[in-house]
């Protein structure tokens, strides 16, 4: 277990999901992306690809629409993953709560695994709670192990 | 002994007569299909029984023309000039001047030759050896099984066209009489013996291309036949200078080695003529056109043209006549003229999205590196020749006939509509997908004559480069296409096929067959091929050794230079195909992801061939393959390359005039 | 025989060992070019194992096929250098292992993955030619397609093969994906077409993948040592400085399309390995 985790502390691979933001978090996000932070230090790499990734730094609040996109990236990410709601719109729809077609933050349609307050938060603050949800990794890849071992329980006494 | 190969010879070559002249005689279905079967195996008979004679010999069979019927060369002469006066009438009946042209070009020279010329007819009259019991072992065991697909093939076809009167006696007539024509022509050691049979398969090919009698069957079957003909003039003119010259027209006198100072005068034009005559058959370029148009008729014809018979014709003569001109200026020019085509066809195949016009288009390819192989001349080169002759009749024969198949089961022959084919076909695409992998990748036998071409033609820079060209086009039009007709999604629900018994035996047979040649090449190259290029009294350095499950070149010292452990290879890939699906059936429909469409996925469909578009409405999306049409488009360069490939041809000749 | 064994072992042991950790010190020395810190040099192996950890998610089951035979015949190919096996069947060989990936790409409907196998067929296009004629090179200069007859030769082949061995480093950049020649699929941080060839592989198959990647390097590396063989120290040292220019190429060069790609390599990587050659025919 101690390699495995190790590696999947250090190789955290993040994509990034647009969810009706104003763009002000998402400024920021790349901001901690660029050279200046340089996350890769961390060994975060940003891959675009929800097959790839193993965290989803997702900003913005919720709206029907982007409900349906948010939750596809969601599930085709393979466990063990991790979901990080940046900014005041991600912990609760923010400014935009009361509108009506907004349904709040993300963790309406998606576990949400940690939050970055903020409006928009720093690049410090975004790189900072990342490296801290890595800790739940532990937990998440045990969580996956028993689920496996159910299903495949669950089949053999189907069978 | 010497009765029982006559009768064997007259079996291979009358048999397939007969059971034609049988096939449209009686017009009952049920008769036709016992008599392609029984003829099917009877050939399959002859050939084994060939093959245990001629090893048991001393290299060769012979039959010498005082054992064989009296008066039979007065029979092919008349023959002959009946099978030209009936091309004739189909010319004029067609209204085509240039087909009575050239028919009349060969007719005059033909009966002066014939009749007024005197001539000797060589005392072998038939010669088989290891070079004519390959073709033999090729024609005999391909052809009838595609006789055998035919079967259950044309019922399907007639079915779709709706005809009053069925056709298919004539067809069936017509195709294993095809057969007989191609044992004889291999099989013959006189070269106006083997005049008349080429014309033969001339007038064979014309009659299937034409077959479903519409207006484009008629326009590209005439446009076959003129440019067969065409070869045929040359074939006699050859005839008639070599006459002339050598005195004889036994092709094992021709074919040999010229002595220092005998490759001058007019012998050398002749050859050169016979060359020519062989590009024209084995539709190289400028000639392809004909062999494309040929898809027209139904697939088992392109499946025989391409594979064993007709076109296989044309690479033999000039394999057969290549210790004539190999180290001279005609070879070199023969080897260029064929890595030309190489080249060429492989290129406009990129461009290529109807299946067919691939299939050809490799077809010429690779007849091209065969001739190019047969012109650089030396051990290893005229060992891929043959090698190539064998793989490639083999596997081609197949894939046409998958196609052909597939063809008949989604209504299209466009490679962009085999995507999910694997699902309504499973079993037919599995076969045709490795028919193509054993076009293109190792451990498969035409990798290795282009792999053995490669390593060849070392003394010839200008052909290299082409081969070296040809073969990453090669590469690119057929991994193109298996990876379009393997497109499957995750636990497809597989259709169960509905093809007839013939159609399911030819293609398990012509498998087998391709794994067959593959895992056996070692010895069926120490067996049938070594000890005719030992024939051919080559002096090279390099030699080619099949063992240990391989082949590998040695120079002087018996030390290898190059090799390839097929054997080695064969086994890790079947372990790995045979292994990992089953490993992989264990995988969980939970596992299951759709592809990645920008979360714009249409939730029911697990294939992703839909993005949720505007308005929540599915918007279809069309991947197709990159087909280069910009650079290797058909039109654009068709009319150069045929300018370039007939610039060389002239060359080739004016060479060897000086 | 037993010496044939150990080597080989050796060989698929250690490549992949040594080919990750180029990889991270090549990620080291990028992140140092762009004035950053940049990852542990171990990082590729912290990527690998973390990928081989993901739960196994596939879109169908036949994908993680294409991934194996991807692999086994780089390793194939691999062996073929080490046992100094016939140089012209390992090009054939290594070209079969990228099809099988090609192929793998193809199999599902992602358009992404199709555009990036399409690309990457081109990219075959392209640099077979010169793969095939660096063979032929070397047969005019040693004799034998034989690598151990490389070896053997008294002299290095950079002497006699310089334009040669110049288009196969241009051939380099291409086979490992790098800039400007990196769009069937990228590198770490880069993104063309989502992630092209790679989209629809996930954990264990893009583990695999990736370990087929530090296989190739070795190959392509191994290929660059046999231009210096004697001794073969310099050969290594060589190919090490080769790959070091790689990465400088990779960080300072502009993404170019396909079609460009395969003009610039047919003329310049064709063209200067043809000049080469002739010149061999021409020297007494
Ligand atoms: S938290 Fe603020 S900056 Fe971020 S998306 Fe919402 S409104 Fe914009």
């Amino acid at each position: 277990m101690g390699l495995m985790n190790t590696s999947r502390m250090k190789s955290p691979w993040i994509i990034h999901v647009n969810c009706t933001a104003c763009n002000g978090c998402d400024i920021e996000v790349v901001a901690a992306l660029t050279p200046m932070f340089d996350v890769e230090r961390f060994g975060i790499v940003n891959v675009g690809n929800p097959k790839h990734a193993d965290v989803m730094v997702v900003t913005g609040c919720v709206n029907p629409k982007t409900a349906r996109v948010l939750k596809n990236i969601y599930d085709q990410m393979p466990e063990p993953k991790l979901v990080l709601a940046i900014g005041a719109c991600g912990g609760t729809g923010g400014i935009f709560a009361e509108c009506y077609n907004v349904l709040g933050g993300p963790d309406k349609v998606i576990p949400v695994d940690a939050y970055v307050p903020g409006c928009p938060p720093r690049p410090e603050a975004i790189i900072d709670g990342a490296v801290a949800a890595l800790g739940l990794f532990e937990a998440k890849a045990k969580a996956m192990k028993e689920k496996a071992k159910k299903a495949a329980e669950k089949a053999k006494a189907e069978a | 002994m010497e009765g029982y190969v006559l009768a064997l010879l007259a079996l291979a070559t009358l048999l397939p007569a007969f059971c034609a002249a049988i096939c449209y005689v009686i017009k009952n279905r049920a008769v036709r299909n016992f008599v392609v079967v029984v003829n099917t195996l009877v050939l399959f008979f002859i050939t084994w029984e060939f093959v245990r004679l001629l090893m048991g010999s001393n290299g060769s069979i012979r039959i010498n023309e005082g054992s064989l019927p009296a008066h039979l060369g007065e029979v092919i002469k008349y023959l002959d000039v009946l099978l030209l006066g009936f091309i004739g009438y189909q010319g004029l009946k067609l209204k085509k001047p240039l087909i009575v042209a050239l028919t009349l070009a060969q007719l005059v020279p033909v009966i002066f030759f014939e009749f007024f010329m005197g001539v000797h007819e060589p005392t072998a009259a038939f010669v088989i050896d290891y070079l004519s019991v390959v073709l033999i072992l090729l024609i005999s065991l391909v052809g009838p099984i595609i006789a055998i697909f035919a079967i259950g093939y044309m019922e399907e076809h007639e079915h779709h066209l709706h005809l009053a009167k069925t056709k298919q006696p004539a067809f069936f007539m017509v195709i294993i009489g095809f057969l007989g024509a191609m044992n004889a022509l291999v099989m013959t050691n006189n070269l106006s013996w083997m005049y008349f049979f080429w014309e033969v398969t001339t007038l064979c090919s014309f009659l299937l291309i034409k077959h479903d009698e519409n207006e484009i069957s008629i326009t590209n079957a005439v446009r076959a036949l003129w440019m067969n003909l065409t070869g045929g003039v040359a074939f006699i003119a050859a005839i008639i200078i070599i006459y002339q010259v050598k005195g004889t027209l036994s092709v094992e006198d021709i074919a040999v080695a010229p002595v220092a100072g005998a490759f001058t005068g007019l012998f050398p034009i002749a050859l050169g003529l016979l060359c020519i005559a062989g590009f024209t058959k084995s539709a190289q370029f400028p000639f392809q056109s004909w062999l494309l148009g040929a898809m027209v008729a139904p697939t088992p014809v392109s499946a025989l043209l391409h594979s064993s018979t007709m076109v296989k014709a044309g690479v033999y003569l000039v394999v057969r006549i290549a210790p004539a001109f190999i180290g001279t200026i005609l070879g070199d020019m023969v080897a260029i003229a064929g890595a030309f085509t190489f080249m060429a066809a492989s290129a406009v195949a990129i461009s290529q999205s109807n299946a067919k016009r691939v299939l050809a288009y490799s077809t010429i390819a690779n007849l091209g590196l065969i001739i190019c192989c047969a012109g650089i001349g030396n051990y290893v080169a005229l060992a891929a020749a043959i090698l190539l002759i064998v793989f490639h009749g083999v596997s081609k024969g197949l894939l046409f006939l998958c196609v052909g198949t597939i063809e008949q089961g989604i209504g299209s022959r466009n490679i962009e509509d085999m995507q999910g084919v694997m699902k309504i076909m499973p079993v037919t695409t599995i076969i045709m997908v490795i028919g193509m992998i054993s076009m293109l990748l190792p451990p498969f036998g035409v990798l290795i004559t282009k792999w053995l071409a490669i390593e060849a033609a070392v003394s010839m820079p200008l052909v290299l480069l082409l081969i070296v060209l040809g073969s990453a086009c090669t590469v690119v039009f057929w991994s193109k296409w298996i990876g379009t007709v393997l497109t499957m999604s995750y636990k497809p629900k597989y259709a169960i096929e509905n093809i007839p018994t013939s159609i399911k035996a030819a293609l398990g047979i012509l498998i087998l067959a391709v794994f067959v040649v593959c895992v056996g090449i070692a010895p069926m190259y120490n067996a049938l091929i070594d000890p005719q290029l030992k024939a051919f009294h080559l002096t090279d350095k390099i030699q080619l050794i099949g063992s240990q499950g391989g082949l590998w070149l040695t120079g002087g010292s018996n030390v290898a230079i190059g090799g390839f452990a097929v054997l080695a290879v064969f086994t890790i890939i079947l372990a790995l195909f045979i292994a990992i699906p089953y490993y992989l059936h264990k995988g969980k429909s939970a596992d299951l992801r759709a592809p990645y469409l920008c979360g714009e996925n249409i939730d029911s469909d697990l294939r992703g061939a839909e993005f949720m578009g505007p308005g929540e409405k599915p918007a279809g999306t069309l991947v197709r393959n990159y087909y280069l049409t910009g650079a290797f488009g058909e039109e654009k360069l068709t009319h150069v390359l045929n300018l370039i490939a007939g610039a060389i041809i002239m060359l080739m000749l004016g060479m060897v005039i000086r | 025989m037993i010496d044939n064994l150990i080597i080989s072992l050796i060989a698929i042991v250690g490549a992949p060992i040594i080919g990750g950790l180029l990889f991270g010190i090549d990620r080291r020395i990028t992140a140092r070019l762009q004035n950053r810190f940049g990852p542990p040099i171990l990082q590729p192996f912290y990527d690998f194992f973390k990928l081989l950890g993901k739960e196994s998610i596939a879109v169908n089951q036949i994908q993680m096929m294409y991934v194996l035979s991807h692999l086994f015949f780089a390793i194939a190919a691999l062996l073929m250098l080490v046992l100094r096996q016939d140089l012209l069947m390992l090009m054939f060989i290594f070209a079969f292992s990228t099809i099988s990936l090609i192929i793998g790409a193809m199999s599902v409907r992602s358009p992404y993955s199709k555009i990036g196998a399409q690309r990457e067929i081109m990219q075959m296009l392209a640099y077979e030619p010169v793969l095939l004629l660096m063979v032929f090179g070397v047969y005019k200069v040693t004799g034998s397609f034989m690598i151990q007859s490389i070896l053997d030769y008294p002299m290095p082949l950079i002497y006699s093969l310089p334009l040669v061995f110049f288009a196969f480093l241009y051939v380099l950049t291409i086979k490992l994906r790098k800039s400007p020649f990196d769009f069937s699929t990228s590198h770490h941080g880069h993104q063309e077409l989502i992630k092209g060839l790679t989209t629809e592989f996930s954990g264990t198959q893009l583990a695999l993948i990736e370990l087929t990647h530090w296989y190739d390097l070795m190959i392509l590396l191994g290929l660059i040592a046999l231009f210096f063989a004697q001794p073969l120290w310099v050969g290594i040292l060589i190919a090490l400085g080769a790959y070091f220019l790689e990465m400088v190429i990779d960080n300072i060069c502009a993404r170019v399309t396909w079609p460009w790609m395969i003009k610039a390599t047919w003329l310049i990587g064709v063209g200067t390995a043809l000049v080469n050659i002739i010149g061999l025919y021409l020297r007494p």
